[in-house]
């Protein structure tokens, strides 16, 4: 099925990574794969494949809510630039 | 397959970088509503501020990936239901989809939804509901709770915030016996998806879902606890989770749950700045409120 007309110029996508002043960082030792983050992140900016956790650091905005809502505290929040 | 399998590998229509909020619980609720409804559909997004922040596009650039317009503030509802008959002649199975704000919903798109669900127009209307105008500079609508500093209630000497109560839009539309009506919450996305779900197979009239969409620039809360204030608000009952089918209301189960034992209201209320002016007096007129109208929804739901 043809998916587009996207605009004549293309699709809309802003650099939303260069707002981030945290990262998130998941420690793998302790991710239960439970995928609670992955369901409540606004950008949609976790992977799951390989049963491995992973963030799409393009976009995400550093919004800190996986980092509240994993039930296992497994994801670390790094400084940008440090 | 689970809910988190589903989402994993369900495709995101949204544009990747949107400018939305860091926290922007409207975003979250787009995305995955979006993955529900799937690549067959049109949106209509009415200025707000899922609009401001680019989902339909920006000068020649689109920010969805599916055919998305901008419907004036107060004709969502009439531009889709258009949309929807001319697809029905030639394709029925196009989904045709308004995501619009609370202020585009309950206060200027009020009568043009009201009159689209008395035709039984087969749209899906999304209103997410951050409880005021927020993308224009934090204006009161007529969801905002009762006592909320909003910018048009401000508090002070002479005012304690918002003197009116929140608007319930779900109930008026299951009273106008709507084919579905039900409230999401962003903090239950399990429930969110399956209420989405049933919203699709809707052939015979307008579904109606309400969303609360926790704004944490509007709020005055930090980003990360947007999940939080949609869970708090669903755990005190302000926000009460049910569904409403063919003359029966159904109570969610997280609501189930919550009712059981009920927290009290302030504890929502505490920690978001435009509530942080309210004395005890206040608090308890808003927790009466919430108890008057949880009364009214469980005497219905039997």
């Amino acid at each position: 099925m043809r998916r587009l007309p996207i605009g004549r110029d293309g699709m809309y996508v802003i650099d939303t990574g260069s707002w981030r002043q945290f990262r998130p960082v998941v420690r793998q030792a302790d991710c239960t794969r439970c995928g609670i983050c992955l369901m409540y992140c606004p950008v949609n900016a976790v992977r799951m494949s390989d049963g491995e956790v992973s963030f799409d650091l393009t976009y995400c905005k550093g919004c800190g809510i996986c980092k509240i809502e994993c039930p296992k505290k497994a994801i670390d929040w790094v400084e940008e630039g440090c | 397959m689970t809910v988190v399998e589903f989402l994993a590998q369900a495709e995101d229509l949204v544009s990747p970088g949107l400018s939305a909020c860091q926290g922007c619980a409207a975003e979250l609720a787009l995305r995955t509503a979006m993955k529900v409804i799937g690549p067959k559909s049109v949106v209509g997004i009415p200025p707000g501020c899922v609009a401001g922040f680019g989902a339909p596009g920006w000068g020649l650039k689109t920010g969805m990936k599916v055919p998305v317009c901008m419907p004036l503030l107060g004709n969502s509802a009439s531009l889709m239901s258009g949309i929807k008959q001319a697809y029905a002649a030639k394709d029925p199975e196009v989904r045709v989809v308004a995501f619009a704000g609370d202020g585009a919903t309950v206060d200027a798109g009020f009568q043009c939804l009201s009159a689209a669900a008395e035709r039984r127009e087969n749209i899906i209307y999304i209103c997410y509901d951050n409880e005021g105008y927020m993308n224009t500079g934090f204006q009161k609508s007529g969801t905002t709770p009762h006592g909320a500093h909003m910018s048009t209630t401000p508090s002070g000497s002479c005012s304690q915030g918002n003197a009116a109560f929140k608007k319930d839009l779900p109930l008026m539309l299951a009273m106008q016996d709507a084919a579905y009506v039900a409230t999401l919450s962003v903090s239950h996305i399990p429930d969110f998806v399956d209420k989405l779900k049933k919203a699709c197979e809707v052939t015979d009239g307008l579904s109606y879902l309400h969303i609360l969409s926790p704004c944490p620039t509007g709020w005055g809360t930090t980003p990360e606890l947007s999940i939080e204030y949609a869970r708090k608000a669903v755990e005190t009952l302000y926000f009460p989770l049910y569904e409403y089918s063919r003359g029966t209301f159904t109570i969610s189960k997280p609501t189930l749950r919550a009712a059981a034992k009920a927290k009290p209201v302030s504890e929502f209320l505490a920690g978001q700045r435009r509530f942080r002016h309210l004395c005890e007096a206040d608090a308890l007129a808003l927790q009466e409120h919430v108890d008057r109208k949880w009364g009214i929804l469980s005497r219905l739901a039997g």
